[in-house]
């Protein structure tokens, strides 16, 4: 049974260009009302499924195409044409901890995160003890993030998202986090889940994570989905593209 | 109730400064009372007595020019939450608008605190007032929609947004009472939203404040208007906007 879907998925989005010229010559043109934002093609008619229990990397050599795929998945983003549909939710992993603020503290920003993810307070209030236990950070509970150890943040956001109460994950570059007692928590967990019958799509800067989690690599190249098999095959795919210079 | 705890999380922010929230329209009001009751004296703009017919408008001013002026900033803020939230988007707009009607809320005392100075005790039309804030409400969520989904699309937009509502404050009746336009002018001055609105806050204490019931049903048409305008843009713009986060 297929959980996510793409269907003749395409998007284009919009990036800062890179300026040239000296300053003045860049007032100049914006004040001309030249704007630096353009829109870049990301993905062109993207179409694949993932199953229930898959695990699936997504193998490219642009941050923006895997992000953007994420986000696709999880239904933060949409696509200019086709579709995307899903019969589950996913938690999407991106960037959490970039949404905490300093200035709340650990529960506040537990409260915040897993309510933008679509808990409900009673839910999250239930799953509280869980949560801080896995990120171990009960005794930071009340305090500050300012004031809490630099690797909290992503620590909570971790244990959030694994307290969703879903059985897909979209990770996006979250895999390596905080220290490395931490990190082989989060991987059992995740290890765990995938016993249990979750899926996951993986987005992540190294290959090593892909091949310790991932039986499906989807190649893509130039946001174009160019092979759709195993994981060794598609970082192979992708060495060797990187190797020949583009154009050739 | 999300938004609640959204709310809840920003004002803990602004918990020091929460006597803000009642100096500065009071400061306001009697900045211009000051000004347009006691130095230009005996000029008969708006009704007696001056200083709370000036209240009752300008705290709902300050609660409208707030929220919309909050509503140009709204996705920039979110960015960062937007790429992971699987909230609907216009929770946001939901939330900004919430956190400035509770400011609203809060600052009440002042126009308690001025029927106390004037001694100046309200009809039976007051029942009035709930629906103005029930219907001001509305509005502010439908432009909170328009103005922050165009935003994100034109930068520019936050400017021209802060010079509208500059002259929304004189061409509202807010330092004036409707009385004082010309009545040809009456049907025209309706469709500004804030006439109808402003004037239902009024009628409580000044029931011949209210303008004839077509100028209100134009007022309250456009208002509306916006709020469905709001509605579809942002439906339209929903995919633009998730991209920029």
């Amino acid at each position: 049974m297929s959980i996510i879907e793409f269907a003749n998925v395409s998007l284009t989005m919009p990036r800062t260009k890179r300026r040239s010229g000296s300053g003045r010559k860049q007032r100049l043109r914006r004040f001309a009302g030249e704007t630096s934002r353009t829109m870049v093609p990301v993905l062109e008619d993207v179409t694949f499924a993932i199953n229930q229990g898959d695990s699936v990397a997504i193998v490219s050599g642009k941050p923006l195409v895997r992000t953007s795929l994420i986000r696709l998945a999880g239904g933060t983003l949409i696509p200019d044409s086709g579709f995307v549909s899903r019969t589950q939710i996913v938690v999407p992993m991106i960037a959490i901890a970039r949404a905490m603020g300093p200035s709340f503290t650990i529960r506040q920003n537990a409260y915040l995160v897993g309510g933008l993810l679509g808990m409900k307070p009673g839910e999250l209030a239930e799953k509280l003890p869980a949560i801080i236990e896995f990120a171990d950070l009960s005794n930071y509970l009340d305090r500050h993030l300012r004031g809490a150890p630099s690797s909290a943040r992503q620590r909570l956001a971790w244990s959030i998202a694994m307290a969703v109460d879903a059985h897909v994950y979209a990770i996006d570059q979250m895999l390596v986090v905080g220290e490395l007692e931490f990190r082989q928590k989060c991987w059992s967990a995740v290890d765990k889940l995938r016993e249990n019958g979750a899926t996951f799509l993986i987005s992540s800067d190294g290959a090593k994570q892909y091949r310790r989690f991932c039986d499906r690599g989807l190649y893509f190249e130039q946001g174009v989905l160019i092979a759709d098999t195993t994981v060794p095959e598609a970082l192979a795919l992708a060495r060797k593209a990187r190797r020949e210079p583009l154009g050739e | 109730m999300l938004v609640l705890r959204d709310l809840q999380q920003q004002y803990t922010k602004f918990r020091l400064g929460y006597l803000w929230s009642l100096l500065e329209p009071l400061g306001m009001a009697l900045v211009l009372w000051l000004v347009f009751s006691v130095l230009l004296g005996e000029r008969a703009l708006g009704l007696s007595p001056y200083l709370l017919f000036l209240s009752v408008a300008i705290l709902p001013w300050w609660w409208f020019t707030k929220s919309v002026n909050a509503s140009t900033r709204i996705f920039r803020r979110a960015r960062g939450e937007l790429a992971f939230a699987t909230l609907p988007p216009q929770i946001w707009v939901m939330r900004t608008v919430l956190s400035s009607s509770v400011e609203f809320v809060f600052s009440l005392p002042v126009i308690v605190l001025a029927i106390a100075l004037t001694r100046d005790l309200p009809g039976i039309y007051i029942l009035f007032f709930p629906v103005a804030i029930f219907l001001q409400f509305l509005l502010l969520y439908g432009i909170g929609l328009l103005v922050s989904s165009l935003s994100v699309v034109i930068p520019d937009l936050a400017r021209v947004v802060k010079i509208v509502m500059r002259a929304m404050f004189y061409l509202s009746p807010i330092l004036y009472s409707i009385s004082n336009i010309p009545q040809s002018l009456h049907t025209i001055a309706a469709i500004n939203p804030l006439v109808g609105i402003l004037g239902l806050y009024r009628i409580g204490w000044w029931p011949e404040e209210h303008t004839s019931a077509v100028a209100l049903v134009i007022s309250l048409s456009v208002a509306a208007g916006l709020f469905i305008a709001g509605i579809y843009t942002f439906h339209r713009l929903k995919p633009r906007l998730l991209k920029e986060a």
